[in-house]
């Protein structure tokens, strides 16, 4: 299936002036400044988004974010308050949803009942007039393409959840959009088909070329198949990256909070040296991160992934933190135990300790242990955003880079 | 009491599992129907087939039937119910449709308004309904008084007013069939169709017409089978252009007293609607939607 994006429809010489070479921004989606209220509640709030073409990009977050609300506007079901939607290089913010050269899937699938597979997969191509001929070598191309040969005359409800969620998506991509909106499409399988979908959607998307603007609360669900992912949370984009960057240097602790699992820490900065900052817990015992180069002795939040924390055999480096505390939970995770260790300061953190070893001892409920991770994996939050990706324009507005230092 | 325990002991070798309950719970309503509505009807088609009924010694014939079918006044009237209850249920679908379709997806808190309301309508008895058309259709009515020039007298005891009256008293039958199968149509469906470029001329035929087709046809037997019998809203606001079949039968029965022929005509109406329902009952079971 090739990716026809701008050259599909005649464009208006309007268009062409805004232009400069068609396929240049095939697919590319860009929302810019986009505000959208609801009576007095503010779902959208001042968001800018780049999607360049041929991008799996995941907008993730908790139920009210706003990330519904921004790809409605994107599809056109909702009109934004302030701001533009602009696709492939043309201001689209007052054309209606029938008029965009995007489709969506919805989480309900809203697939016709009373209309076989071939049928619904038609009803887009029929409504453009595209031609008897065209429409069914389209129709069995995108059969082809989402492997549903053989059910071209059952009815949506003859099929597995699975198996309509795939008829949702030729729906859409039959009518070959420049971009394809995904609604929480997997909301409705189980984990196990879920997890098969996940990988059948990336490699869908890498075949066909399409831009994937895909919605989801699942952290994991966007992590296994996106470019980029931005990380929202009451209207804004909180961080606009990679999943690698997300895990590794999360801009908030909102975001080290979503994106898997992780230990905040406010530290308190005792004293610096040899570029690091350090918060001394008494008898030996310390914090140490990575001085951000802030100044100041305002008190500064790290994230420490669980994994990264280590139980001490021996001596600790120099350059490690070094915690001492109590045991007070195991749990066997498989490839992981997961501890819960209780700090004489009252914190609690989380440690996964990878079962690598066959018959290795466990520390038990109650047992001490103690703790190191070098001071390069105490990330301070927000530390570190790469503010010169030209991709990057979904970066911390004010509002967020105060929320980072609270 | 007695009755009914003999009918479960003697069912009791054939039924099987939960058929023993099942006869029991439905002894009651099947009595009610024998009583009430078998034996009527076998008193009637004996009627029509008596030759001078109600004398059961008089002989049988089908002389009755051949009357009524070879008499062309009973072909004109039969035309007139037609076409003035045709155009009553057209203008009622007009109407329940998009009724319901707000109902169901735009009303938001004023559905269950309007939904006690076409019940309530319907609860006002039926003859002070139709009264009430004499006040609002009348030479000097409501209409004539809103519309400047000389009065209509077209609008009052004329097939027109049969129909619009008709139309009035039956909306309710109509409207909330049409709304209980639109109440099942999942509303992303819209969006999807939106979503690939149809229109709300699209949706509607594609889908929405399609989806609540059970509803349509259940409301067509719950409306047109009364309104062809229906005697009363004729009398009171139809003239001599709108004699209905019910008008027929009724001035056959208890105006000539005519027995035979009364009978004859009212078995041949029963039969036409039960096709008529058969029909529909069919169309909607093939519009059923699996999901």
């Amino acid at each position: 299936m090739t990716m026809n994006g701008s050259t599909s429809q005649a464009p208006t010489s309007a268009e062409v002036a805004s232009m400069p070479s068609p396929d240049a921004r095939a697919g590319e989606i860009v929302v810019e400044g986009v505000t959208k209220r609801f009576s007095e509640v503010t779902a959208v709030d001042d968001v800018s988004i780049t999607i360049p073409g041929g991008e799996f990009f995941s907008m993730l977050g908790p139920s009210g974010c706003g990330k519904t609300t921004t790809l409605r506007m994107i599809a056109g079901f909702e009109t934004p308050d302030v701001g533009r939607i602009v696709l492939q290089g043309t201001d689209v913010t007052a054309v209606p949803p029938a008029k965009r050269n995007v489709n969506m899937v919805f989480q309900a699938y809203g697939l016709f009942p009373h209309m076989s597979v071939s049928e619904n997969i038609a009803f887009g191509p029929k409504i453009k007039r595209l031609g008897r001929e065209e429409t069914r070598q389209r129709v069995s191309e995108v059969i082809a393409t989402v492997r549903l040969e053989g059910f071209e005359d059952r009815r949506p409800g003859q099929l597995s959840g699975g198996q309509q969620q795939r008829v949702a998506l030729a729906r859409a991509l039959v009518n070959r959009p420049a971009a394809l909106l995904l609604d929480e499409p997997l909301g409705a399988l189980d984990l196990k088909l879920r997890k098969e979908m996940q990988l059948e959607l990336k490699d869908l998307q890498q075949r066909t070329g399409t831009t994937f603007v895909y919605v989801t609360h699942d952290q994991e669900e966007a992590m296994t198949m996106s470019d980029r992912i931005a990380v929202m949370h009451d209207g804004v984009v909180e961080q606009l990256a990679s999943p690698r960057e997300l895990y590794q240097r999360p801009a908030s602790a909102f975001v080290a909070g979503f994106i898997g699992t992780s230990n905040l820490i406010e530290l308190r900065v005792d004293r610096r040296e040899g570029g690091l900052i350090a918060m001394d817990l008494g008898e030996g015992q310390r914090i140490l991160a990575v001085d951000p180069g802030l100044g100041g002795t305002d008190p500064i939040t790290i994230t420490v992934r669980p994994e990264w924390i280590k139980l001490a055999s021996g001596d600790v480096d120099g350059r490690a933190s070094h915690v001492g505390g109590t045991v007070v939970d195991a749990v066997y995770l498989g490839s992981v135990t997961q501890l819960i260790v209780l700090l004489h300061t009252g914190e609690r953190l989380t440690v996964h300790r990878l079962n690598d070893e066959v018959g290795a001892e466990e520390p038990r409920p109650g047992a001490h242990v103690t703790l190191h991770w070098a001071a390069e994996h105490s990330y301070v939050v927000g530390s570190s955003v790469d503010r010169t990706d030209p991709r990057t324009t979904g970066e911390p507005t004010e509002e967020t880079a105060a929320r980072t230092g609270r | 009491m007695a009755a009914a325990t003999g009918t479960i002991e003697r069912a009791a070798p054939r039924a099987r599992g939960s058929g023993r309950g099942a006869l029991g719970i439905l002894f009651a309503p099947v009595t009610l129907l024998v009583v009430l509505f078998l034996a009527p009807m076998v008193i009637m088609g004996s009627m029509s087939l008596l030759r001078f009924p109600p004398n059961t010694a008089s002989g049988y014939t089908l002389e009755h039937y051949t009357d009524v079918l070879t008499n062309p006044l009973n072909w004109k009237i039969a035309w007139t119910t037609i076409w003035i209850g045709t155009t009553a249920m057209v203008i009622m679908l007009a109407i329940a449709l998009p009724l319901a379709y707000y109902m169901v997806f735009r009303a938001g808190s004023w559905e269950l308004f309007l939904l006690l309301s076409l019940v309530l309508a319907d609860e006002l008895a039926p003859v002070v309904k139709i009264y009430a058309w004499q006040v609002i259709l009348g030479r000097n009515g409501i209409v004539n008084w809103l519309i400047p020039g000389p009065p209509k007298s077209w609008l009052l005891f004329s097939p027109f007013a049969v129909i619009v009256t008709l139309a009035a008293t039956y909306i309710t039958y109509t409207t909330i069939p049409i709304y209980a199968a639109m109440k099942a149509i999942d509303p992303s469906m819209f969006e999807s169709a939106i979503d690939l470029g149809a229109g709300w001329w699209v949706q509607s035929r594609r889908i929405l017409i399609p989806l609540a087709a059970p509803g349509i046809f259940i409301a067509m037997i719950l409306v047109y089978i009364p309104m062809l019998t229906d005697f009363v809203t004729a009398d009171i606001v139809g003239g001599t252009g709108s004699y209905m079949m019910g008008q027929r039968v009724r001035d056959l029965i208890l105006g000539s007293g005519d027995w035979g022929a009364g009978s004859a005509l009212n078995l041949i109406m029963l039969v036409l609607s039960v096709a008529f329902s058969l029909l529909a009952y069919r169309l909607a079971r093939l519009n059923r939607i699996q999901t």
